[in-house]
């Protein structure tokens, strides 16, 4: 049993040897850094007694003494730290600091000469040198001091440093600024030069400038030299209060086009699916009523594809339009646009997409017969009112659907009813003579008989009809915009709620 | 903070519906309220927040994309955008349409995109990857061109909304460069953050919505 209790003792023993200077001073440090100046100082006396012969343990527990204003125990201990380390220029600048805030300003200085004359080339000493004047109001003094330390040590940015902080601590802030830009000259990657800089151009009232160097701490001097020299107006695009008419019409048509581009891009066979699409149409068409049927007599194919053709493209559009508004409510949310941008696009897209289709009708009509007269010209009115009646009922559905959106999934039926209102395979003479009014009321039927008197029979539109259909066309499209417009701020909300 | 209001809250109120119906009666969050403050010419405007506090509706509101259910926003005649990142991307479509398309959406005249897109180009460091579909980019390449063209944008008043994180480490510091060179001219900004560092750093003055 005793044996290993003499081999424990042995082991206690080997625990109690002191710590390496290094490490046990570390618990003076950490007290010192977190600032409890009295915990420090009774460390630092512990320390003493075993570390007597380390610099730190009086001349921190000096630095420890001078911030509790104890300067009579704090000029002791570094008095004891000159004698004991006399190779240690702290002892002096710690000694000199004291001296100077204890109101001995006469010994102050004369540690700062001794130690001038002992650490010539220790740039603290030539700094504290000058410090130790300033606080005794030797402006000049100060000031020519700290000019031999900018001549001393041209490398190093304290002496620069130094006289930029006497003007800011004289409130000359103005020198203070200028001081700090020689000193952001000399070394642009300075971070303190530009956050101090910076306080001077508040104190100065310059805002923007303080900011300016405040981001200039951390993205470097090129980077405000960069802003002084670039123009940034040259470069910036300043955007409208709102869009004009024109600006608008550029972007709703641009969209459109964009949107045919990608949605060809999606396909091996791109823009030629525009033509395979409208021929595979007709040809449907041909082979079940013209070859298989053979009904409805002479040019029934015709008198079919030229009601069906613009009619597909109402429907389409119409179809498209609807759900637009609430398609859009990330981008509507993101970017100031009118709402009519949206149902709009979708007009402007199937227009481009319906184009080809009536290429593709006019040569259907040339291979059976029905070559252009004079009375074609009368299409483009038509096709115009077409584009305004479906401009305004696309824009119309799409604005109801975002507060009613169950209406979405009746728009697919609305349009069948319609499709089958508009006398598209049915010819007008078949509808009881009183009948006709009502008929005509329904503007897409009113259309297609106008299609087929030009392209069929080669006469002129009935201009009357026309022109109230235009009319209400455009009365309609007014109406819409204007509701719009009040309803312009309302749609973002409405449509993510 | 001295100078010209040039934008007004006076005790802004925000409300959405979150529930209802024909036969649901409405259920409503408050998003905003009470809201007042000025934002002054030039004075760059922090808006703190956590998660749902209301930042971006505050945003949408000065922007004038929504207006309030109560107060008043009072834009004293300047222009105000929300600078918009990737606004109306395709990825069917190239680099090159998507900055046209992107520019034209945040208020650009076409002409005036199409004369900047060398350099949205070099800025956002794409190359000849410009003309590839948008779906062939990674996300920080298509964040790189969505930043290159809104990054032009200069109306009296930009609303940021996060945009200082995007792309990879080297692109975000690029990015913060051409950012913080707008905000250091004559530009008014508001911006939302969740870094109270960069708000600290940049703003001259800042709100924290807490709730």
């Amino acid at each position: 049993m005793s044996k290993p209790q003499i081999a424990h003792s042995k082991r206690r023993s080997d625990q109690l040897q002191p710590l390496p200077a290094e490490r046990a001073l570390e618990w003076g440090w950490e007290a010192m850094h977190e600032g409890l100046w009295r915990e420090a100082v009774q460390r630092w006396a512990t320390l003493r007694l075993v570390y007597p012969d380390q610099g730190p343990v009086w001349i921190q527990a000096g630095v420890a003494h001078h911030q509790l204003d104890e300067y009579e125990c704090a000029a002791g201990l570094l008095e004891q730290a000159r004698l004991r380390f006399p190779d240690n220029p702290n002892g002096w600048i710690r000694g000199a600091l004291v001296a100077a805030d204890g109101g001995m300003t006469e010994s102050a200085v004369m540690l700062m000469e001794q130690a001038r004359y002992r650490f010539p080339n220790d740039i603290d000493v030539w700094l504290t040198s000058a410090e130790v004047l300033f606080r005794a109001g030797e402006r000049a003094r100060a000031e020519a001091l700290n000019a031999e330390v900018c001549r001393r040590f041209p490398k190093q940015a304290a002496g620069g440093c130094q006289y930029a902080e006497f003007a800011m601590r004289d409130h000359r802030w103005q020198e203070a600024l200028s001081r700090w830009t020689r000193v952001r000259a000399q070394f642009p990657e300075h971070r303190q030069a530009f956050l101090r800089a910076a306080e001077a151009a508040e104190r100065l009232g310059c805002a923007s400038e303080a900011k300016k160097l405040r981001m200039g701490a951390s993205f470097g001097a090129d980077w405000v030299k960069s802003l002084e020299q670039t123009d940034q107006r040259d470069t910036q695009i300043r955007p409208p209060v709102r869009r004009n008419l024109r600006a608008f019409a550029d972007l709703v048509v641009t969209k459109a086009r964009l949107n045919l581009k990608a949605e060809a891009n999606q396909n091996h066979l791109r823009y030629l699916w525009w033509i395979i699409d409208p021929l595979l149409y007709m040809a449907v068409f041909y082979l079940v009523f013209g070859l298989l049927l053979q009904r409805g007599g002479d040019n029934y194919v015709i008198y079919l594809l030229t009601g069906l053709v613009p009619f597909q493209w109402f429907a389409k559009t119409v179809q498209h339009a609807a759900a637009t508004i609430i398609q859009g409510r990330g981008l509507m949310n993101l970017v100031r646009v009118s709402p009519l941008f949206f149902p709009l696009v979708a007009v402007a897209q199937n227009t481009g997409k319906q184009i080809p289709v009536f290429i593709m009708l006019v040569v259907l009509l040339f291979a059976c017969g029905f070559y252009p007269t004079v009375h074609w010209l009368a299409l483009v009115p038509v096709v115009a009112i077409q584009l305004m009646l479906m401009a305004a009922i696309g824009c119309l559905t799409a604005m109801i659907i975002p507060f009613l959106r169950d209406l979405l999934n009746l728009v697919p039926t609305g349009l069948q009813f319609i499709l089958f209102c508009s006398g598209v395979f049915y010819t007008v003479d078949t509808i009881p003579e009183q009948w006709h009014s009502y008929f005509f009321a329904n503007p897409m039927a009113n259309l297609l008989h106008q299609y087929r008197l030009i392209l069929m029979e080669h006469q002129w539109p009935d201009w009357g009809m026309t022109c109230w259909l235009a009319l209400a066309c455009m009365a309609g499209l007014v109406l819409v915009a204007l509701v719009y417009r009040r309803l312009e701020s309302v749609f973002p909300r409405v449509v993510i709620e | 903070m001295s100078g010209d209001a040039i934008i007004s809250l006076r005790d802004v109120g925000v409300r959405y519906k979150r529930r209802g119906g024909l036969f649901v009666p409405s259920r409503y969050y408050q998003a905003l309220e009470g809201i007042t403050f000025d934002l002054y010419r030039g004075e760059t405007l922090g808006i703190v927040g956590r998660n749902g506090a209301g930042k971006s509706t505050l945003l949408r509101l000065i922007a004038g994309i929504i207006q309030p259910d109560s107060g008043q926003v009072i834009n004293h005649g300047v222009t105000v955008s929300l600078l918009a990142l990737q606004a109306g991307f395709d990825g069917e479509l190239s680099g090159i349409d998507n900055a046209v398309i992107s520019g034209m959406l945040l208020g650009y005249s076409r002409y005036q995109v199409e004369s900047h897109l060398d350099e949205i180009a070099a800025f956002a460091e794409l190359g000849d990857f410009m003309e590839e579909p948008v779906k062939t980019y990674s996300s920080g390449m298509r964040s790189r061109l969505g930043f290159a063209v809104a990054i032009h944008m200069s109306p009296d008043v930009l609303l940021l909304d996060e945009v200082l994180s995007v792309g990879d480490q080297s692109f975000r510091q690029k990015a913060e460069k051409a950012m913080m060179k707008k905000i250091c001219s004559d530009q008014s900004v508001v911006f939302v953050s969740h870094s109270d560092e960069q708000i600290n750093r940049i703003s001259d003055r800042k709100i924290c919505l807490d709730r």
